[in-house]
């Protein structure tokens, strides 16, 4: 086979892929379009879900998501943004670098129900932490914690060394290095890293699904030790019940509202890091 | 001012300052030529350890700035880089006002109150001939400057944290004709405060605004002669450049 010819298999091939991809993609969205619109009568969005989810809306599911995923964020984005910073501002052996880099990619391909176990073990049963918010959001910022450190090391790494020479030059400090030079100038990179780490938050439902969440009979958690309701948990008791289809109807309807969730998430994302590689071109 | 005892710079296994010792005058200005890869910025960056962080990179033998060990460990670097400047060969502005930009060093020395800064800021505007230009601006971005205002702007910056020694790593080459004249002229205007390193590729540059030319090559430094010198005898020029 001449050069070519190889080329042109390969392309092919590679048009192939793309093509069962997208078309994957469209299929799961167009399902759960055609599932879950039915369910989102009235206010789906802001109703109390009521009869045991069979119907009502899924108010309370949402926010109590949207809780948890915010307080896994906060509790990991300290720790994944001061060992990207430790990484790329203050170790200068390359060797031990690579190896946490490494490391991280590895934690990043770590299937989430080792987390789920090792963390209901270790909050949950040894600590005594229960069924709750706390020992949810734990577990949650434990496993989103090696996302949150790639994408947040990756705004850090893209930062023009220009800058970093310009206020070194000056005589900054490192941590006014960090303060004033590398903070600022990532912090779309940053906030773009953070949604990310959001989205995957939202997509992770085994660990939390027996720590954190109960299915119904509770609004807003009032302390941290309350359990918080999640759309995750909401459609998996729901999708269970084949035989009451309104729960079925209620469940694609939950699952559009996550889907859509994320959808958000990712897409704010992109939009920021598009306007991010705009002003670096600058 | 500044002496170079049998200091030697390398990455890894290349050397690319070989045993050089050489003693530059205070409050002049020194040119330094050389080819591609001479070394020439390797020599501005050792000269305010900036090459402190790269991983291969060593020394042996010692530079002493103003009498003192820049490498002795009591050191403090961050000052040093204070009273050693450098600007580069493309100005880099943060995207931040051009006021900020001005005092942005000066921000890291305590001593200097805020009350000041404006005061600050127009002095050191004004020795870089840039006040008039910006004077009315000063609150908008630095990134709308052109590029030979934002040479000088970070020129201004350098010397608003006062600096004895100035490093110049081609500090004209992305500048156009108008603009590059005025850097010479600051420049030339600077030295009776400072001393000043300026590396360039344009000979007839080195000669109308140095006191001193020199010429890197292989790790060694040698004074080229002046031009006068050099019209007796036209090859030399061509001689020290490139043959050994
Ligand atoms: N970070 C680095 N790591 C490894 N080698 C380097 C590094 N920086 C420079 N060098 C090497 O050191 C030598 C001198 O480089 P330097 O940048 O000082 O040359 P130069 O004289 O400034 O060249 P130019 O005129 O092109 O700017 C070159 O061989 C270069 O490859
Ligand atoms: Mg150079």
């Amino acid at each position: 086979m001449t050069a070519i010819t190889i080329e042109k298999v390969v392309r092919v091939f590679i048009a192939g892929i793309t093509f069962i991809i997208i078309g994957l993609l469209v299929s799961i969205f167009s399902i759960m379009f055609i599932k879950g619109f039915p369910a989102f009568h009235d206010d789906f969005l802001f109703a109390e879900s009521k009869d045991f989810g069979r119907a009502g809306g899924v108010f309370y599911q949402s926010a109590g998501t949207l809780i948890l995923m915010t307080t896994a964020v906060l509790l990991s984005l300290p720790v994944a943004l001061g060992s990207v910073l430790f990484q790329t501002e203050y170790l200068a052996s390359g060797k031990f670098k690579t190896l946490l880099t490494q490391l991280t990619y590895l934690l990043n391909a770590t299937p989430t129900i080792l987390f789920g176990l090792v963390g209901y073990l270790f909050f949950g049963v040894y600590l005594d932490t229960g069924v709750s918010w706390v020992t949810g959001s734990m577990i949650l910022a434990v496993m989103i914690l090696p996302t949150l450190q790639v994408s947040l090391r990756e705004a850090v790494e893209a930062l023009p060394q220009k800058y970093r020479e310009a206020g070194m030059a000056l005589g900054l400090s490192r941590s006014s290095q960090i303060r004033r030079v590398i903070l600022p100038q990532c912090f779309y990179g940053i906030v773009t890293g953070v949604l990310l780490g959001l989205a995957r938050a939202a997509g992770e439902t085994a660990a939390i699904m027996f720590t954190a969440t109960t299915f119904s009979g509770i609004q807003f958690p009032q302390s941290f030790s309350d359990p918080v309701p999640t759309l995750q948990t909401h459609i998996l008791i729901l999708a269970q019940e084949a035989a009451h289809p309104e729960s079925i109807a209620q469940a694609w309807g939950s699952g559009l509202v996550l889907l859509g969730l994320v959808f958000i998430l990712t897409l704010m994302a992109w939009l920021i890091r598009t306007r991010v590689v705009m002003e670096s071109e600058l | 001012m500044i002496q170079f005892k049998n200091f030697t710079a390398a990455f890894g296994e290349r050397e690319v300052l070989k045993s050089m010792t050489c003693n530059l005058t205070g409050n002049s200005i020194t040119a330094i030529i050389g080819v591609s890869g001479s070394g020439k910025t390797t020599l501005l960056r050792v000269l305010c350890r900036m090459n402190d962080r790269i991983e291969n990179f060593h020394i042996k033998g010692n530079i002493l700035i103003g009498g003192k060990d820049i490498f002795r460990p009591d050191n403090n670097v961050y000052s040093l880089r204070r009273k050693v400047g450098m600007i580069f060969q493309k100005p880099c502005v943060f995207p931040i006002s051009i006021f900020d930009n001005v005092v942005f060093g000066v921000r890291e020395v305590t001593k200097i109150p805020k009350k000041d800064y404006p005061d600050l800021a127009e002095k050191v505007l004004r020795e870089v001939f840039l006040w008039e230009e910006v004077k009315d601006r000063l609150n908008e971005k630095a990134t709308t400057l052109s590029q030979g205002q934002q040479q000088r702007l970070t020129l201004a910056r350098t010397l608003a944290v006062g600096p004895d020694v100035l490093l110049m790593d081609e500090p004209t080459s992305s500048l156009d004709p108008e603009s590059t004249a005025a850097i010479e002229k600051l420049v030339i205007s600077l030295k009776n405060r400072h001393t000043i390193l300026w590396v360039t590729h344009q000979h007839d540059q080195a000669h109308s605004i140095a006191d001193r030319v020199l010429v890197l090559k292989e790790g060694q430094v040698v004074d080229l002669p002046a031009p006068i010198e050099r019209q007796e005898n036209p090859s030399s020029l061509e001689d020290v450049l490139y043959n050994s």
